[in-house]
C-alpha cells in the first residue's frame, strides 16, 4: 500500500491542495480514488483492460475539474462513482450498438470452472451473473452490495430517487439469485 | 457449506466479493499519476517583492505624481503668503491672535504666587 502523506485530510481538501499545485495531494488522491473507480468499472464491465481505461478517464476528469470544484456540493467519491457509472453506461451501449460479437459472452459453461478454487469460481460466477443483469440494475447492485454505499448516495450517483434505487437493487438481487441458483454446485453450495 | 436452494445466500457472496476487489495494476496507477501531473495547475507563488527607491516609496505613500503637484502648489502658496501677506490675511491674523502682549500675561499657575508669598 503506497504511503498516503495526507491520511487525515478529506478528499475535498486534497482536491483543493491538488489544484494549488501540491504533488503529494495528487499521489494521495490517486491512491484513494483510482482503486474505487477501477473496482466499480471492473464489476460493471467484467473486463480488466476496459475497466482500466474507464478508471483512467474518470480520474482524468477529476484532475480537470479540480480547479473549478465547488466545495460542499457533492462528495468527491459520489462524483467519481457517477462519472464511472456514466462512462460504463456509454461503453456498454456503444459496444452493443457497434458490434454485438465483440461483447464478451457470459461465460456460462467455462470448462475449467469446476477445477478452479471454489472461491475464484464463485467470484467468476457472480461476475458472470452481474453481466446478465440490465445495466441499471447492475449499477445499483454493484454500488449497494459490493461497493457498500447507502441508498441515498446511490440515488445521487444514478440521479434517480431512493425508492427507485431500492426497486433496482431488489429486482437485481432476485435476478442474481435466479441466475446463480442454477450454478449452486459449482459455487460450492450443495444440497444435503 | 450446505445450503438448500431457498437459502441461497447472496449476501454472503457479496461480502466475499467485497473482500476480493480487483486491485488496479501498477501501470494504471502510473498512468493516472502521469495524467495528474500533466493536468496539475502550476503552484501559486507569491510574487517576489520588487526593490523600490526611496523616491518611489515616498510617491507610493503620498499617492503618486499628481499628489506631488498638489503638495508643490500648496508649498509655493504658503511661502508667498508668508513673504508678502495680503491685507486680508494680516488683518485676520491680528484679529485672531491680537496685537498686544495680553496672551503672555495670562497667569497659568496662580498658586505659585501664594506659595512664594508665604515663603
Amino acid at each position: 500500500m503506497p504511503f498516503d502523506a495526507y491520511a487525515d485530510v478529506s478528499d475535498e481538501a486534497l482536491l483543493v491542495l491538488y489544484a494549488n499545485g501540491d504533488g503529494d495531494a495528487a499521489r494521495s488522491l490517486n491512491v484513494r480514488m483510482t482503486p474505487r473507480a477501477f473496482g466499480q468499472a471492473m464489476r460493471m464491465l467484467g473486463d480488466r483492460a476496459e475497466a482500466e481505461d474507464i478508471a483512467q478517464e474518470a480520474m482524468l476528469r477529476l484532475w480537470k475539474i479540480a480547479p473549478d470544484w465547488r466545495q460542499g456540493e457533492a462528495k468527491v467519491t459520489t462524483w467519481l462513482y457517477r462519472v464511472v457509472a456514466n462512462l460504463c453506461t456509454d461503453r456498454l451501449r456503444r459496444s452493443r450498438s457497434v458490434d454485438l460479437d465483440s461483447v464478451p459472452e457470459p461465460e456460462d459453461d467455462r470448462p475449467d470452472v469446476a477445477g478452479e478454487m471454489q472461491q475464484a469460481a464463485r467470484m467468476t460466477a457472480l461476475q458472470d451473473a452481474l453481466a446478465q443483469l440490465p445495466e441499471r440494475q447492475r449499477q445499483a447492485v454493484v454500488l449497494r452490495h459490493i461497493e457498500g454505499l447507502g441508498n441515498p448516495e446511490i440515488a445521487e450517483i444514478l440521479e434517480i430517487s431512493t425508492e427507485a434505487v431500492e426497486s433496482l437493487t431488489a429486482r437485481g438481487k432476485r435476478a442474481l439469485t435466479a441466475i446463480l441458483a442454477g450454478r449452486r454446485e459449482e459455487l460450492g453450495y450443495t444440497d444435503d | 457449506m450446505d445450503k438448500k436452494p431457498a437459502e441461497f445466500d447472496l449476501d454472503a457472496l457479496f461480502a466475499e466479493a467485497r473482500g476480493q476487489a480487483a486491485d488496479p495494476s501498477p501501470e494504471l496507477m502510473a498512468r493516472v499519476m502521469a495524467d495528474a501531473i500533466a493536468m496539475q495547475p502550476a503552484p501559486m507563488r507569491a510574487a517576489p517583492p520588487r526593490r523600490t527607491s526611496r523616491l518611489r516609496q515616498f510617491l507610493n505613500a503620498v499617492g503618486g505624481w499628481p499628489a506631488v503637484a498638489g503638495l508643490a502648489t500648496a508649498g509655493v502658496a504658503g511661502l508667498w503668503i508668508g513673504v508678502n501677506p495680503p491685507d486680508a490675511v494680516a488683518t485676520t491674523a491680528e484679529t485672531l491672535l491680537g496685537t498686544s502682549t495680553d496672551l503672555y500675561l495670562v497667569d497659568l499657575m496662580p498658586g505659585y504666587d501664594l506659595t512664594f508669598a508665604e515663603g
